[in-house]
């Protein structure tokens, strides 16, 4: 039996719980962000692990001694963007300290390492601006289609980063996007016909907004018995479609888009 | 001969589509490779089924299914969790027109008032896309129930 001090198992828990709380932060499904804890958990000789999971907090508590001594930390999850690389780097840590256990130090040390990685944001742009263009033309628009579905989601993601950045919630930034986007798509078809298939644009131009993450990782958890979790993340998925069709509907109420 | 070409042609069309959407997502860049190859493989089963004249709903079934299983594999091998490889990869197959329809169909319906004819549209369309949507999350879903366990870290 090992014996570990109270303020050493203090410690340990705060850091398995700064790793799941990242974990859960940028979107990781339920059964990876418990595994995580719960290999923690093992690398430092703990008995067990056991976590509660909810879609804005955890609540975690370690047992050391025979199950005698015990700590628990609960723990606020904040609304981040997804990022899988972080997601990946977590997971990585936790394979290699799994492979090679070291002290609570170590592994503090370890987390305040990880930076989080994003590509640049001019990439982003033209990137997503590009796949934009290819949605159309798999959709079946022609080539003026393409041409300003690529301009104007790349104007479309400009606009979700600014928001973004000036922290609006996910709500707004999923309202305000597709509202310009079709607005702007609309009126540049009015100005300059580039294209025969003006409806393809609007519906391609939007794509970008799809909430694919929160939709599968609920599915994902709904299989894998986290209830919770899995009506959280549907309802945020849905509440971001609503949100998306409002600003759709409020850019085609205004142009009343039964001239073209 | 020239089925075919377009058929890969649109696949791989389909692929780069997919590795903008990684590339929002901050999929890390070695694994971008394999997002466009899952999304090529999905798509081309996809357009394949397709004009072998089986409805939308089925194709895109099987389609989220391969794209599941090689995910499934994918991720176990080098510990990427598993939404990374389907999410982008199944967007192309998203049933966007049908939603924009539903939706253009709704609003008609608003400033015109009802008829026979929207109200089929609307009801058709929006059944469209429920079914599309559940049978993606369904083929992406049924690899997992193989390859989990409990007894086992999922990567």
């Amino acid at each position: 039996m090992n014996i570990m001090i109270y303020d050493e198992q203090v410690r340990a828990t705060n850091a398995i719980c700064d790793a799941t709380l990242l974990m859960l932060e940028y979107g990781a499904e339920s059964i990876l962000v418990e595994q995580t804890s719960q290999r923690l958990g093992k690398a430092l000789r703990i008995d067990s692990v056991e976590l509660a999971l909810l879609s804005s907090a955890i609540v975690i508590t370690t047992f050391t001694n025979s199950q005698t001594q015990t700590v628990s930390i609960s723990r606020r999850a904040r609304d981040k963007p997804i990022n899988m690389s972080m997601i990946c780097d977590i997971q990585n840590l936790v394979k290699t300290f799994e492979n090679s256990p070291s002290t609570v130090d170590i592994l503090v040390e370890r987390i305040k390492k990880i930076q989080v990685k994003t590509y640049n944001r001019w990439l982003v742009i033209f990137m997503v601006g590009v796949s934009c263009g290819c949605f159309s033309h798999l959709h079946g628009g022609d080539f003026g289609a393409c041409l300003v579905t690529f301009s104007v989601a790349a104007f479309g993601v400009f606009v979700r980063q600014e928001l973004s950045r000036k922290r609006f919630s996910a709500f707004t930034i999923f309202s305000l996007t597709p509202f310009l986007v079709t607005l702007i798509a609309a009126t540049s078809q009015q100005i300059l016909p580039l294209s025969s298939t003006p409806d393809i644009i609007l519906v391609s131009a939007v794509l970008f907004l799809v909430p694919g993450f929160p939709f599968v990782n609920s599915f994902l958890d709904a299989i894998e018995g986290y209830m919770l979790m899995a009506w959280g993340r549907l309802l945020h998925a849905s509440l971001l479609v609503i949100a998306t069709s409002v600003g759709i509907v409020l850019a085609l109420n205004i142009l009343d888009l039964k001239a073209w | 001969m020239n089925l075919l070409s377009t058929l890969l042609l649109d696949s791989i069309i389909a692929g780069v589509a997919s590795t903008g959407f990684a590339v929002l997502f901050n999929v890390p860049a070695k694994t971008l490779p394999f997002c466009a190859f899952t999304s090529f493989l999905g798509y081309i089963t996809h357009l394949v089924l397709l004009h072998l004249n089986l409805s939308p709903v089925v194709a895109t079934f099987f389609a989220s299914l391969i794209i599941g299983i090689v995910a499934t594999i994918w991720s176990t091998k080098y510990s990427v969790p598993r939404p990374a490889y389907t999410v982008a990869s199944i967007l192309p197959m998203f049933p966007g027109k049908y939603a924009y329809l539903t939706i253009m169909a709704l609003l008609e319906m608003s400033s015109k008032g009802i008829s026979h004819e929207l109200t089929t549209s609307f009801i058709q369309n929006s059944l469209t896309v429920v079914s599309i949507v559940g049978a993606i999350s369904l083929g992406l879903v049924l690899p997992s129930l193989y390859f989990i366990r409990h007894d086992r870290p999922v990567i």
